[in-house]
């Protein structure tokens, strides 16, 4: 019933995770319906960062050059290294302004049941750098769920006998975090974990 | 906690129902069929996000509807909440005051609900994994943390079930290990407090009701343990079931690689019932069974009431027709000493009257509707 060309733009539109097919239909419409101006504002944006936003080939954040400015940045340590899922893990951090090391991001965490085992995240390349640059400590910020132990248990596995000191996260109340929204699993786990003060 | 109304949509036969129940005894009778097992699950599963029966999400849909709603205004603790679910295409979306809610903890924030159903009785008899089940919803009730906990537990196993059947390398296999340990230790630990918790008061529960001079004993069985004498499973503590359980799942693993499962851990744990120091299973009568089971119940429920400072809301279906006179009348008796609140459903209103009162609220349930009776 619809253009040909509608349909494609619903069909696309659709595959992006969290919309569905009435969200899509309801996206298209408004492109069709906003000033030509904008549709084309927003199939350049995208062009552009599929041609332009490479992989960092150090750390695997997104990069606009050959590095990424966190890697070409002489102000961050090379001394400590963090550990990351994926690339919004490494925005939250910065956000806090609180690191001042370098990052290496895995994309993703160990996941028999996904598929995802050691060759699928950037641990080889994680290995490789080391070898070529001064890190003493490596930070392991993997997410404090079933995968994201594992992922971080492998590694801590994996470094330590490299001679490199790894910690891992603290786990509990985010700082700042109200006690009242942390979930209960969280809680319990921040109860047990107490310290004397 | 009370439960000031319910509404129901398109919740398995179940079309368009309003009950206002009543804050003791709320009865529903109807004929085989109609719908009464319907409204306690659909109420059920508003405040467990646990279907009583289902396999699938999707069964609860009523047939040719798009989607079920459950919607429960409740007070707690002095206020007001109206706490919904929701599910179409076999998944579910919870609301609280009519916005989605931000998480499981703040929609299950202190709604507490014990259910007793006929399959209940049949826990005694049936296999591990049915009084494990049984087990867990009563940890889930007094832990709400335990949702969480018990499904890492279980991702991390199928997790290393999958690395054991792909046979991969041994530091992969490893890594998961300990995640597993870790999660294991945590499930044991939680499991061992609600028993430590509720295993004297069914004892107890149980001597009121079993009509036998043998005492009944209800023993959490953690599968697999091989606890050195000086640190038993009582003693230890959570760090040390983590070690025990990665050396348990290291010393297994020629034969689990092999198999491609996990042999040991709280999959596998058992609750021992036993009269007098022998089996209930294969020596209690089909009497004093259901007593055990009832006595179980009891003591989840004093236990909850006791852990929150209010009784939880029960739900009873058809539990009377299970039950011999006597201790039919013990329950009712109970239930209606005990001031809770309660759902309870049955063909026979006359089996339940005992429970019933001046302030009861008779429902009828057929073909899926339901009326409030004037008495
Ligand atoms: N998704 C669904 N849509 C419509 N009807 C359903 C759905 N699921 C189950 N039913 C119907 O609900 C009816 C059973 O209701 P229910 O189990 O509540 O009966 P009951 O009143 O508890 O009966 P009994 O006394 O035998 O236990 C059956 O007729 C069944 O076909
Ligand atoms: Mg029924
Ligand atoms: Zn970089």
């Amino acid at each position: 019933m619809t253009p040909a060309p509608l349909n494609r733009l619903v069909a696309q539109l659709a595959k992006l995770p969290g919309i569905g097919e009435k969200t899509a239909q309801r996206l298209a419409f408004h492109l069709l319906r906003s000033p030509p101006e904008y549709a084309l504002e927003l199939s350049g944006a995208i062009q552009e960062v599929v041609a332009q936003v490479r992989l960092c080939p150090r750390c695997f954040s997104l990069a606009e050059g050959a590095l990424c400015p966190l890697c070409t940045d002489a102000r961050r340590e090379d001394r400590v290294l963090c550990v990351v899922e994926g690339v919004a893990d490494l925005l939250a951090i910065e956000r806090t302004r609180e690191f001042k090391g370098r990052y290496h991001v895995l994309h993703g965490v160990l996941s028999p049941l996904e598929g995802v085992g050691p060759d699928q995240l950037r641990i080889r390349e994680l290995i490789t750098r080391l070898g070529d640059s001064p890190v003493e400590e490596i930070i392991v910020a993997t997410n404090p769920d079933v995968e994201g132990e594992a992922t971080a248990l492998y590694l801590m596995r994996l470094l330590k006998p490299m001679g490199v000191k790894v910690s891992r996260i603290a786990q509990g109340i985010p700082m700042g975090g109200d006690l009242e929204y942390a979930d209960q699993a969280t809680l319990a786990r921040a109860l047990q974990g107490r310290r004397e003060l | 906690m009370r439960l000031l109304r319910l509404t129901v949509k398109d919740f398995r036969n179940l079309s368009e129902v309003e009950v206002e129940p009543s804050v003791h005894a709320t009865i529903a009778v109807g004929q085989n069929g109609q719908g009464k097992t319907n409204l306690l699950e659909a109420l059920y599963y508003l405040c467990t996000l646990k279907p009583l029966r289902a396999g699938r999400l999707q069964e609860l849909v009523r047939f040719g509807a798009g989607q079920a709603t459950v919607t429960g205004r409740f007070l707690l603790r002095g206020a007001e909440r109206v706490i919904s679910v929701q599910v179409q295409d076999g998944a579910r979306s919870v609301f609280v005051d009519g916005k989605k809610a931000a998480s499981l903890e703040e929609y299950f924030g202190g709604v507490a609900v014990v259910a007793f159903t006929p399959d209940d009785l049949h826990v005694v008899k049936g296999g591990p994994d049915g009084r494990r089940a049984f087990l867990d919803r009563a940890v889930f009730n007094r832990f709400p943390a335990y949702l969480k906990e018990g499904r890492a537990y279980a991702r991390a196993l199928k997790n290393r079930n999958k690395l054991l059947k792909d046979q991969a390398e041994p530091a992969y296999l490893a890594a998961y290990d300990e995640a597993l340990a870790q999660a294991g230790a945590r499930v044991w630990t939680r499991r061992r407090a609600l028993m430590e918790e509720l295993s004297g008061r069914a004892a107890a529960a149980f001597e009121r009701i079993g009509r036998t001079a043998d005492p009944a004993t209800f023993r959490y069985v953690p599968h697999g343990l091989k606890l050195p004498p000086e640190c038993p499973f009582g003693a230890a503590d959570e760090g040390a079931l983590s070690a025990h359980l990665l050396q348990r799942l290291g010393a297994r693993l020629p034969r689990d690689g092999e198999r491609g499962y996990t042999s040991v851990g709280p999959h596998a744990d058992d609750v021992a019932l036993e009269l007098g120091g022998r089996s209930a299973r294969d020596y209690a009568s089909q009497g004093q069974q259901r007593a055990f089971v009832l006595a179980w119940k009891v003591a989840e429920i004093e236990n909850l009431s006791a852990a929150l400072g209010h009784l939880p809301l029960l739900l009873l279906d058809d539990v009377s027709s299970e039950l011999d006179p006597e201790r039919n009348a013990y329950l009712m008796a109970y239930l209606s000493h005990s001031g809770a609140q309660v759902v309870l459903t049955t063909t026979d209103g006359s089996l339940v009257r005992a429970a019933a009162g001046e302030d009861t609220a008779w429902l009828s349930v057929r073909g899926g509707a339901v009326r409030a009776e004037g008495s």
